[in-house]
């Protein structure tokens, strides 16, 4: 079962994590010592400084091991930072990235079709995921209702909300799972008991990606709790990287 | 997979170690506010007590931490039913302070109940002639009183004169349950066993240093060992022996906290202080 990794970053932000991750090198060798295979993983100047700066960082690192696939931030087209759609889908196209991350509250601006509306439609016609920090938001309402407003105009967008909190929020996520086909979480935060085995049968395996939130978090936590869920190997399988290997195989640039 | 000791290899294989039994210092029981929990009726509790080996855990009720007086006995019973796996803190509520002679009469009488069996059944040791309830738990946030105020004193008292574990919740922030107020507790009640739940989560070396200067404080893991970096410093700073495995069960899986231990940088040896060894000796539950 090889894991892959939705939600993992290195990088020097303002703030630093109680035990820093710096560079790529102290990423890679995390994951080699907790075996993880591979890693969806971004820059924190993505974040921090600006997708204008942080996208060219985090490929130019992920490009020197194969283990790591960048994923770069957005911005609203209209102020031109990463050019207009076109330009902007150009440019992973040549960079090769098929995943994103929006931070509305960092960056200041609306996430909804008003403002990101030209980008969303073609990420959902083009498969592209869209990655949101619980964390980034103040509060586990605002964040869901963010998705939700997301999803109401994009249904079918692969919206994918890492590292909710510690207070459970199946109440506020399993609603959306239930109306909305390619809405996700990722599991580095999902410690509740039993929470993975019940979700998976309450709403099948597709809705849970593994992530390890490092280097906020311990690699060993989540992976733990997923590989002696209850629950069948297949669907183990599924959300230890089968379903995002399929998201990003069925990205078209 | 993390497979660079023997546990972390036995864990990920299969889940538990049967030489390293689990206690779990920091449990629940029963529904709560602002979270669905799939596995909080008896039988599942058991259910991922076997999983991950898990021998012995010890909580309060939810129930409790909002009225004591049913919420205790509600704990009581889940304990009668299942002597030999499950223990319990006795809630106390200093918002009520008419009822702490009440809670602590019954408190005691439990212990007297328990002292009764173990000298009728010549069973000194055995799991069933332990008191039911081990100590008491606050929770100086959740109640709004802070830990050193005199509203606990009764408390605090008895399970002084008894050196009785209390599990407080704590967090970082002057002024209700941090490290400033358990020093002050610790030094007015030394004989106290101060479990320090969730470590003092967010104030990690001041926490830990004050584990360090007082004997008998202790630093609790529940969500505390999810921040990276955080198990570190304890061990740093107050040493493996001073440092306690706990979930908050039902509301996390004992692997997350299992995995996170297995993650940080420490010896196999130091694990085994902190799953089982540190907690048995506290509590002096068998481990057979």
């Amino acid at each position: 079962m090889e894991l892959f990794d939705c939600n993992c970053w290195y990088g020097v932000p303002t703030t630093p994590p109680l035990a820093p991750a710096e560079t790529v090198d102290d990423l890679l060798g995390e994951l080699g010592r907790a075996g993880i295979a591979r890693a969806l993983a971004r820059n924190a100047a993505v974040w921090e400084e600006s997708p204008e700066v942080g996208n060219a960082l985090t490929s130019a690192d992920c490009a020197r091991d194969d283990r790591l696939e960048a994923a770069w931030g957005i911005l609203p087209p209209h102020t031109g930072e990463l050019g207009d759609v076109a330009d902007f889908l150009d440019a992973m196209r040549a960079a090769g990235v098929r995943a994103l991350w929006a931070y509305p509250a960092k960056h200041r601006y609306l996430l909804n079709a008003t403002t990101m509306g030209g980008l969303l439609e073609e990420m959902q016609d083009r498969g592209i995921p869209l990655f949101l920090h619980r964390r980034e938001m103040p509060g586990a309402q605002e964040t869901y209702e963010v998705a939700e407003r997301v999803l109401a105009d994009f249904p079918r967008l692969h919206l994918v909300v890492v590292a909710h909190g510690s207070w459970g929020e199946d109440r506020l996520f399993r609603p959306m799972m239930a109306r909305y086909p390619n809405f996700a979480v990722g599991t580095s935060r999902y410690e509740l008991d039993g929470g993975i085995e019940d979700l998976c049968r309450a709403l099948g395996p597709e809705r849970l990606l593994f992530g390890t939130n490092f280097p906020e978090t311990p690699m060993g936590g989540p992976m733990l709790t997923l590989l002696h869920a209850a629950i069948s190997d297949g669907e183990r399988a599924l959300i230890a990287g089968g379903n995002l290997r399929r998201i990003l195989e069925e990205v078209r640039l | 997979m993390i497979n660079d000791t023997r546990l972390a290899e036995q864990f990920v294989a299969h889940g538990r170690v049967d030489d390293c039994p689990v206690i779990d210092t920091h449990a629940h029981f029963g529904p709560y506010q602002a979270i669905y929990f799939p596995r909080w009726r008896p039988d599942r509790v058991l259910d991922t007590m076997d999983r991950c080996n898990v021998r012995w855990l010890i909580m309060s009720g939810h129930a409790a931490l909002v009225d004591t007086r049913r919420g205790n006995r509600e704990v009581a019973e889940v304990i009668a039913a299942h002597p030999d796996r499950i223990r319990g803190y006795w809630v106390i509520n200093p918002n009520y302070p008419e009822h702490m002679q009440r809670e602590l009469d019954e408190f005691e009488a439990q212990a007297q109940i328990a002292g009764q069996a173990s000298s009728a059944s010549d069973t000194v040791g055995e799991p069933r002639s332990l008191p039911p309830f081990v100590g008491f738990k606050f929770h100086p946030g959740g109640a709004g009183v802070p830990l050193n105020d005199d509203r606990y004193r009764p408390a605090l008292e008895y399970a002084d004169a008894r050196g009785l574990p209390v599990l407080s919740h704590t967090w970082a922030g002057k002024g209700m349950c941090s490290h400033v107020e358990v020093r002050d507790v610790a030094e007015r009640f030394p004989n106290v066993r101060l479990l320090m739940g969730h470590a003092g989560y967010g104030d990690w070396v001041d926490s830990a240093q004050v584990a360090r200067d007082h004997e008998h404080v202790y630093l609790e893991l529940t969500a505390a060992y999810s921040v990276r970096g955080a198990l570190e410093i304890m061990v740093e700073h107050a040493g493996s022996e001073k440092i306690l495995f706990g979930t908050d069960h039902p509301w996390f899986d004992p692997h997350y906290g299992i995995g996170c231990i297995l993650s940080a940088y420490m010896t196999d040896e130091d694990r085994r202080n902190i799953l089982y060894r540190n907690a048995q000796r506290l509590f002096g539950l068998p481990l057979d």
